[in-house]
């Protein structure tokens, strides 16, 4: 007794003008979930898309009155400000695309119930809803940026596309994960956002990579030549392999600051003046981020694969 | 699989079950914490070993019980449930919702949720353009398109969700219980959309527990108990084999999910049963003919001396048809009772003067002199009268007529006319 219960298709030509049917048919319904999702957003408060504006900015304005204005911390670079704002701009998508996608299944559980689709559809269209605010809010800084003149805009802008595109899948497959046990276990929700804590401090938001690898004692010039103790390649590590780390260094490398190197250059010129301690100078950790948002990807969409047949009997 | 051409749906040996956890492990946490003791699973047999086969253009009714396993079964075949064993096969392209106006939500405005929910009901958006003022036109909301969802009336929102129901170009269509929400207007949009389907050759599966809505559209019923398949065939045959089925399944035992209940216990009801004149339980009692309604109680208090029974009539849409009491205690010798002791209160409706419909009895046992409740049961049975003639109307007055020919009527009798 085989345990198949696939629409019979016709084979050949028909069933492939049939998958691109329904290829493009879901395509459609992503879109439109999105957009009506984008739309009550925004549509349900006085201010409207104001507060997607207002939220990072608010933030920016805390953590520069706190650590510019009054302890007078600056990590050294150029155009302290402006790269704080990127940075922000750029967690906050990060951070709510992951928290409303996670949420994406759990919330739909009437149409899960009541209509058959792939229910990856749900998360990925959160995860646009997102994506759309994110780029705007995105725009928005450049042209800030523009007015301050704190831009450098060359051919290096070109990396925006597939740092956002890396970013993106990272938080795909996050949301992937986190939503499939989210129908189950609510809360991975509680958990997810102490993770998200301690991930803010970990991904140079507020300061850049070569600033942090400096306090770590692990950067030329502050204290090479001190023993490096277990705990500290441990650290260090886990700070080169965070990809939203490398994606925040290389958006301020692609838009702000030429003379910030691409999180490479910082890892392995940095770390490979560090002669004396091999582990971090390898070559092999320079792919390192990319490699952490693949397997994530491909953990979240293996997770959901594996779940998602119980969705609508969970729910 | 044989190739029938004409088969649109061929289920063979389908089962499903269902884990029910037994403890609450809705959180991480709690899995944490117990991480030693697996889960542990009740597991439900939702379905056992169906098979049937259903040709294109076939209108085909599963009706069943509660629990019997028929949205279980359309939900299998709509692809949203997975079977456990055996072959589901499908050919035709299936309709992706089971209800009117899935996906609707009541933020958007009806032009927003033409296009979200004619997206889930698989229609392109330029096909959603082209058809958009035909929507609109049909659901007769022409001057509400851009007003959101949550101002209109229950009967607009209707219009709008079966005016582009009936877009969808599915040649299966599969619909669950679409009759037992809404109201009066909804229930005849419900009808006319079956009968368009039904002149359309389209295929249909219907769940629904709508008994006349079967008789009328349906080619052939399915009949599910315990997630057996127990009969198939011609619809009248599987619909008498259902209301005898329902009759005799419930034995006038108490469950407590569907009885809403209260009261102070101190006499308690301690069964309720419906049964006809030869003293065997019917829920679908005929009109005109006898009812007996038998209520155990039992004293659980020793100081408890005078009460009295009530006992109400309630139509569906809760209207009180009627109400009844009687004092307990000047029937039987309760004066001396004691905790413990009990007895059988019996109602008899000489001639069930009700006609088609469902109604439920309401029960009460209360104290004479403080009216104290003793013991309040809501809905402690449903049951569905039928009446064989299909009169319309509520009650059958028992009304005799007679015809005395070549009698004009006097002149004192007052013209209604003039």
């Amino acid at each position: 007794m085989s345990a198949s219960a696939d629409t019979e298709v016709p084979a050949g030509a028909t069933a492939n003008a049939a998958q691109l049917n329904s290829f493009r048919h879901y395509r459609h319904l992503t879109l439109e979930l999105a957009i009506s999702q984008f739309k009550l957003r925004y549509t349900q408060s006085v201010l409207g898309y104001l507060w997607s504006l207002l939220k990072p900015a608010m933030i920016f304005g805390i953590i520069y009155v706190i650590f510019v204005v009054l302890f007078d911390v600056k990590d050294g670079t150029q155009f302290y400000g402006i790269q704080l704002l990127l940075g922000i701009v750029t967690w906050t998508f990060f951070a709510e695309c992951t928290a409303l996608s996670m949420q994406a299944i759990a919330a739909n559980g009437g149409l899960i119930r009541k209509a058959y689709f792939p229910r990856s559809i749900l998360v990925i269209a959160a995860s646009l809803t997102s994506l759309f605010t994110f780029v705007i809010n995105l725009c928005l800084v450049i042209v800030i940026a523009i007015a301050l003149h704190q831009i450098d805009i060359g051919v290096r802008i070109v990396a925006v596309i597939p740092l956002l595109l890396e970013l993106y899948l990272l938080a795909l497959g996050i949301s992937f994960f986190l939503g499939s046990l989210f129908v189950q276990y609510r809360d991975v929700g509680h958990l997810w956002e102490v993770l998200m804590q301690l991930l803010f401090y970990g991904s140079g938001v507020m300061f850049s990579l070569s600033y942090v690898l400096q306090r770590l004692h692990l950067a030329r010039g502050v204290g090479v030549t001190k023993n490096l103790s277990p705990r500290d390649v441990w650290i260090a590590w886990l700070v080169v392999c965070n990809p939203i780390m490398q994606i925040v260094e290389d958006l301020r490398h692609a838009l702000v600051t030429p003379q910030a190197p691409w999180t490479e250059t910082i890892v392995t010129g940095h770390l490979a003046a560090v002669h004396q301690y091999a582990a971090l100078d390898v070559p092999w950790l320079l792919p390192m981020p990319f490699l952490v948002v693949v397997l994530i990807l491909a953990a979240g969409a293996f997770t959901f694969r594996a779940r998602a047949r119980n969705f609508a009997e969970t729910l | 699989m044989s190739a029938d051409p004409h088969r649109a749906i061929h289920v063979e040996h389908l089962s499903k079950r269902f884990r029910i956890p037994l403890d609450r492990s809705a959180t991480l946490k709690h899995r944490v914490t117990h991480w030693r003791n697996a889960t542990r699973f009740r597991i439900m047999e939702a379905l056992r070993d169906i098979s049937f086969d259903v040709s294109a253009g076939e209108f085909i009714g599963i009706i069943g019980h509660n629990g019997s396993g028929k949205s279980t079964l359309l939900k299998i075949l709509s692809r949203i449930y997975r079977p456990d064993g055996g072959v589901v096969a499908i050919e035709g392209k299936v309709s992706p919702f089971l209800e009117l106006g899935v996906g609707f939500n009541p933020e958007l405005t009806a032009r927003e949720n033409i296009f979200l929910s004619g997206a889930i009901l698989g229609l392109g958006r330029a096909e959603l353009h082209r058809l958009f003022d035909e929507i609109i036109g049909f659901a007769e909301l022409e001057q509400f398109v851009d007003h959101k969802l949550k101002n209109f009336s229950s009967g607009m929102e209707v219009r709008l969700a079966f005016s582009l129901a009936i877009q969808a170009h599915a040649e299966i269509l599969m619909m669950d219980e679409v009759l037992a929400v809404g109201d009066a207007s909804f229930q005849q949009k419900c009808f006319d959309i079956f009968a368009r389907y039904k002149r359309e050759g389209r295929t249909v599966v219907l769940v629904t527990h709508e008994l006349g809505a079967v008789t009328t559209y349906c080619d052939r019923a399915l009949l599910l108990d315990h997630g057996r398949l127990v009969a198939d065939g011609a619809t009248a045959d599987v619909t008498a084999q259902y209301r005898r089925a329902i009759g005799l399944a419930a034995d006038g035992s108490l469950t407590t999910t569907e009885v809403e209940r209260w009261g102070s216990r101190d006499v308690v009801v301690t069964g309720v049963r419906m049964l006809d004149s030869r003293g065997v339980v019917d829920l679908n009692p005929a009109t005109a003919s006898f009812v007996r309604v038998e209520i155990g109680y039992g004293i659980q208090h020793d100081a408890i001396a005078d009460f009295v029974c009530l006992i109400w009539l309630i139509r569906d849409d809760g209207l009180m048809v009627s109400e009844a009491s009687l004092p307990v205690s000047q029937y039987a010798q309760v004066g001396e009772s004691q905790r413990g002791s009990g007895g059988t209160i019996r109602f008899d409706i000489p001639q069930l003067p009700l006609l088609d419909g469902a109604y439920s009895v309401d029960l009460e046992i209360q104290g004479r002199r403080d009216g104290a409740i003793y013991d309040h049961l809501k809905h402690a049975i449903h049951f569905r009268v039928i009446d064989k003639r299909a009169r319309r109307g509520v009650v059958e007055p028992g009304g005799v007529w007679s015809v005395v020919a070549g009698e004009q009527p006097p002149d004192t009798w007052q013209d209604p006319l003039g």
